[in-house]
């Protein structure tokens, strides 16, 4: 079940990444086939480091960097012998790369979390329509600027968040169930958690990338 | 008056005179044949009900067996009951005597009778009779059944006969002690000796005079005496023994004894009969653990431990915790035992086979009704214990055996080594050379297997080794072989690769064949110019394994419970523990093996993975701390995104 579920939402993830991209292209330069090649090259910009980046840009850029490699060779070995291959657990050398990067993975989301936090907190002027329906129903003083929505990045924003979110249930499910704590059934739910948890981390990191690109086309 | 006339009156006389007569010679031929049907449902309907004793009647009590005993007559069918004055005086016969009232066919039918019934599947690989001759270096693994890596006895040259004078003494009889002799030196000595019946008594004896290993006792009367047919009397308590059929001439006729000191014959002990010639036997339908021991028991030798002690070794969990071998090991009039291995259910007719298992017991199963904690079986927690552990280990993994040490130690058997039979050698190097425990991969699982090196003379056609029967080998190089010393600790005397050569030279004459000879995992041959040649890592020469199940250790001295480096270390004896590669061919340096060559386990992968743990307590540390971050983070904007929503609620008032 896992298995095709999961297969179902990656793809579902990616169709809709495309169809989104050209039903509602961040920019005149994005429609057609061209624009989604540009869209690729903007993707990969986002791993470059910028001149104009102090030490500490440099470094968190470093980090985030490495947070996108440790993501690729985990989706890899996690998801390759599961949804590919149909094994039921991930073993062998796969397992073992996975939980050597694992770590690193982790503490590279710790830094970005401390460092980006600040970056993808919600303001007041994120989704005014939202705030402007808020205020029509619940008939609280809600700030609500009279501006257009900036939906790209206040949804990179809520995925950012899912991300922080998810990073929790995804890493602790796997390392506590490496202390003797938990009995064959939990045991299970934590590695059952962990699955279930590694897609819609995934979707989340998809999503977030997405709309990084989305948000550097608007800019 | 009407009347028929004359020739039609006639005629009608004749006509029925025919038909009484076709009436009558019907009646004549269906009468016998009516009466046979009739005796032959009649005999199924009895089979099928089964006699008195086939099946309880749910009384929890032992039934008292006070019975008359029965002799077998000379044509092997049952003779006149036992009574003390009776000239010859026989032994009883368990085939009648026990008979009586249980289905002697049906149980002979059992797992420890029906080996050489080819219709019964092999099952799971288990311990095989192991013929050795240190002299001539052999160690083979012998077995009726076909499990893969054993021989056949009579591919080996061994009879029935024979291989019941061998190995009857830890068997419980029947089974190939049954088979009626066909070989020419046999058949006069079976009908001296008798066959070897199903000796109830061995198992269900409850009286502490069954003698199964004593000098007079069971094995003796069969592996030195040859008395088959008085074996099972000569073990029980009101029984002895006197004599030996195999120093009778073939002209000996045990049923007209001549009265000579050696004649084989038995005594029954005064007060053993009562009034009515009846005995009082000790029966108990569950079997005392004393009496499995006898052919089931195993010594580990981990070095300088005194482990043939009892004292000083320990026992199984399940019977410190007041079980009985039985409880587990089950079987009803069929006498299908359960061996208790996961799979057993998928061959077995027992429809308890698949609920006693380890997991049959001590882990919830059944839609219906709770299985988990049957006969008080805790059920087991396993924390920390990552369930892939479950896919890829038996049980027994962790949990049975000996603790695995740095290599596997010597191993002896009671059927392999003849314990509890008199003069035993008790040096630990004794062969046949078993070594445990191997935790070796079969097919399914990893398990913990105990491990011979086959050692033995055969010939090679077309890539098939076939074994040279035995007593062409002794033949052909015995007298090469002789001026070897076997060593007082009783292991092999060391063949030199000259004396391989020679041995080879003259079973290829004797066979007529390309002789060859399997030792120490390789396959031995003569080249062209006459040396020896060694193929190293031979298919045909791969140890027989089979899994250990017992002594069962408890949860707390289970491998893992220290933790993960109990077997995830790069030293750890379950992935490179030394296996020694036994041989009997002399040697400087003992050739070994690591366990992981068995595992189907790249050593390098298992090597990796094992270090990787020496990082883990790191990857911990950076994982938590992580969490830590990622949850400060995820609280302090949360209270700020709180601060927000609560601004806006105090501003409406």
């Amino acid at each position: 079940m896992f298995q095709t579920i999961s297969i179902f939402i990656v793809l579902a993830t990616f169709i809709g990444v495309v169809i989104h991209w050209f039903a509602f292209p961040a920019g005149p330069e994005c429609r057609g086939g061209s624009g989604f090649v540009r869209g690729l090259v903007h993707a990969f910009s986002l791993l470059l480091i910028e001149q104009r980046n102090s030490l500490l840009g440099a470094l968190k850029k470093l980090c985030y960097l490495l947070a996108v490699v440790c993501f690729l060779v985990l989706a890899f070995t996690g998801f390759w012998p599961l949804l590919v291959r149909g094994d039921e657990h991930i073993s062998g050398y796969l397992m073992m790369v996975h939980a050597t990067f694992a770590p690193i993975f982790a503490f590279c989301l710790a830094v970005l979390a401390i460092t980006w936090a600040s970056r993808y907190r919600f303001v007041v002027g994120d989704c005014p329509c939202v705030q402007r329906l808020l205020r029509r129903v619940t008939r609280l003083h809600v700030p609500a600027p009279e501006e257009a929505c900036r939906c790209a990045s206040t949804a990179q924003k809520a995925a950012f968040w899912a991300i922080v979110v998810l990073a929790l249930p995804l890493i602790l499910s796997i390392v506590l169930s490496m202390f003797p704590l938990f009995g064959t059934y939990y045991q299970e739910l934590a590695l059952a958690i962990h699955r279930w948890t590694s897609i819609a981390f995934f979707v989340a990191v998809i999503v977030h990338t997405y709309l990084a690109v989305r948000v550097r086309f608007a800019q | 008056m009407i009347g028929h006339p004359q020739g039609a009156r006639s005629s009608l006389k004749k006509g029925f005179g025919i038909a009484l007569r076709s009436r009558l010679i019907l009646a004549v031929v269906l009468l016998p044949v009516l009466s046979l049907a009739m005796a032959s449902a009649q005999e199924s309907q009895e089979a099928a009900k089964g006699l008195l004793g086939d099946e309880s009647d749910g009384s929890r009590a032992h039934p008292t067996h006070l019975i008359p005993l029965f002799a077998e007559d000379e044509d092997g069918d049952k003779g006149a009951q036992v009574t003390p004055d009776a000239d010859p005086l026989l032994p009883f016969s368990t085939k009648y005597t026990c008979g009586e009232c249980h289905s002697y066919d049906v149980i002979r039918r059992g797992w420890h009778f029906n080996a050489m019934d080819e219709t019964v599947p092999p099952g799971r690989p288990g311990e095989p009779w192991i013929y050795v001759d240190p002299k001539l270096g052999i160690q083979v693994p012998l077995s009726y059944r076909s499990w893969a890596g054993t021989i056949q006895p009579r591919e080996f040259g061994l009879s029935e006969f024979a291989f019941t004078r061998l190995f009857g003494r830890h068997m419980p009889g029947g089974g190939p002690g049954e088979v009626k002799a066909t070989d020419d030196a046999d058949v006069g000595r079976q009908y001296i000796s008798g066959k070897l019946e199903i000796n109830c008594l061995a198992c269900h004896n409850g009286h502490y005079g069954q003698d199964m290993g004593g000098v007079s006792g069971w094995a003796v009367q069969i592996a030195v005496r040859q008395n088959n047919r008085w074996a099972a009397a000569a073990s029980c308590e009101f029984a002895s023994v006197k004599g030996s059929a195999a120093d009778m001439g073939v002209a000996y006729d045990p049923f007209m004894p001549e009265g000579g000191d050696k004649e084989p014959r038995v005594e029954y002990r005064d007060g053993a009969f009562d009034s009515d010639h009846q005995v009082l036997f000790d029966i108990v339908r569950e079997v005392p653990n004393a009496r499995c021991y006898y052919c089931h028991s195993d010594v580990y030798f981990s070095g300088t431990d005194e482990k043939t002690e009892k004292w000083s070794s320990e026992e199984d969990v399940h019977l410190k915790a007041g079980l009985t071998c039985v409880d587990c090991h089950r079987n009803d009039i069929h006498h299908e035992i359960i061996r208790g291995y996961p799979g057993e259910e998928e061959i077995s007719d027992s429809r308890l086979a698949a609920t006693t298992t380890c997991q049959g017991c001590h882990l919830p199963a059944g839609p219906n009704v709770p299985d988990a904690g049957r006969l008080g079986a805790p059920v087991p927690q396993h924390v920390g214990l990552p369930p892939v552990h479950f896919e890829r280990l038996s049980c027994t993994a962790c949990h049975s055996g000996p603790w695995p040490g740095e290599q596997a130690v010597f191993t002896k058997t009671s059927r392999a080594h003849r314990l509890g039979t008199p003069n035993v050698n008790k040096s630990e190097e004794m062969v046949p050379h078993i070594l445990s425990p191997v935790f070796a991969h079969d097919g399914d699982k990893i398990s913990p297997h105990k491990v011979i090196w086959p050692a033995y003379w055969g010939t090679r056609a077309d890539d098939k080794v076939t074994p040279i029967a035995l007593d062409v080998v002794e033949r052909a190089i015995k007298a090469q072989f002789d001026k070897l010393e076997i060593p007082s600790s009783g292991t092999w005397p060391g063949i030199s690769t000259e004396q391989i050569a020679a041995a080879l030279k003259s079973l290829s004459q004797a066979a007529d064949a390309n002789a060859v000879y399997v030792a120490g995992g390789a396959l031995y041959s003569l080249n062209e110019a006459g040396e020896v040649e060694e193929e190293a890592d031979h298919p045909v020469a791969k140890p027989y394994m089979w899994p250990l199940a017992h002594t069962v250790r408890p949860a707390a001295q289970s491998l893992g419970i220290r933790y993960c480096t109990d077997c995830h270390a790069t030293d750890s004896p379950f992935f490179f523990g030394k296996v020694a590669v036994d041989s009997p061919i002399a040697s400087d340096v003992p050739a070994t093996r690591q366990m992981v060559g068995f595992q189907d386990i790249s050593p390098f992968y298992a090597w990796a993975f094992s270090a990787s743990f020496v990082f883990r307590p790191w990857f911990k540390v950076i994982a938590l701390g992580a969490s830590a971050v990622l949850g400060i983070v995820l609280l302090l904007y949360g209270l700020k995104a709180l601060g927000a929503v609560a601004r806006v609620l105090a501003e409406d008032e």
